[in-house]
């Protein structure tokens, strides 16, 4: 049995800075099409600052974080809204906040609500997410 | 205009194989280090046909699992579309090299207007599943697109 309870705040993950490699990167590995985050110039026309990351990069981080919490293949499920962008030398933190604690079929279900955030604290990808004990 | 009558409709199923080596260089760009993504030897040892998929691969062909034929029949405003959400959720690990068959559907639409005009909300559904029938996995990505005005 666990000691998860309502109100936990589980241990935080540094995912580390997300830089213009990264993004690029993340494009390929992840059949991502979009220019914007690839092409500055095109960025820059469409008016934003510069590129920005994949909503998708940030939930990557999320769902590593909960593999680390709770362990491989315990994740039920993993919902995100990509609220704001994330930029290039932006530093992202993975956070999760225990919201229910059930027992389901003899196994426990931890409901936490999860987000990114960068080094401001300033969130980024919010979202829910369903693990087994 | 987006055509709500499409709510429902289903897609022809199709099958995906993972490719083990894309599937690897998605989890280093990722961060996931674990062995069962990465070691062929290691996913076998713990029971698998090969290496594991990481939560968030699914994403990569997500495409496939959609008939481009009914994506357009959306009749979405596509350089404004934005991916507003995503939803998994998992029934069993996520085995690369196998074949998954896919079914997708549009499971839900609606639309809110605001001062800057009118955003289509579009959430497509994808069941995969495995050889012998059994659910693997379900995604639920949600589209945004701003209606180009009228």
């Amino acid at each position: 049995m666990s000691n998860y309870r309502v109100g936990d705040e589980l241990a935080p993950m540094v995912a580390g800075e997300v830089t213009r490699e990264l993004i690029t990167a993340y494009s390929q590995v992840s059949m991502d099409p979009n220019p914007m985050h690839t092409d500055e110039e095109l960025a820059k026309a469409m008016g934003y600052p510069t590129v920005y990351a994949q909503g998708m990069l940030g939930m990557a981080m999320l769902a590593r974080h909960l593999g680390q919490v709770a362990g491989m293949g315990k994740l039920h499920r993993i919902k995100c809204r990509f609220k704001t962008m994330t930029w290039p030398g932006e530093t992202i933190t993975c956070r999760a906040k225990v919201t229910a604690v059930e027992e389901k079929d003899g196994k426990q279900l931890v409901t936490v609500e999860i987000h990114t955030e960068n080094q401001d604290g300033e969130p980024k990808v919010l979202g829910e997410a369903v693990f087994a004990v | 205009m987006p055509k709500r009558e499409l709510i429902g409709k289903e897609t022809e199923a199709t099958t995906v194989t993972i490719n083990p080596e894309s599937n690897k260089a998605f989890a280093k760009v990722v961060g996931e280090l674990d062995p069962l993504y990465h070691d062929e030897a290691a996913a076998r040892a713990a029971g698998y046909a090969n290496v594991l998929a990481p939560p968030t691969y699914p994403i990569a062909f997500m495409a496939e699992s959609m008939n481009p034929e009914l994506f357009f029949e959306l009749e979405l405003n596509l350089p404004s579309i934005v991916h507003g959400e995503q939803e998994f959720l998992y029934f069993q690990p996520i085995v690369t090299g196998v074949e998954l068959t896919m079914k997708g559907r549009i499971a839900d639409m609606w639309e809110k207007t605001g001062r800057s005009g009118t955003l289509d909300f579009v959430v497509m559904e994808a069941e995969a599943s495995d050889q012998q029938g059994k659910p693997v996995y379900t995604s639920r990505i949600t589209l945004i697109s701003k209606r180009a005005s009228e």
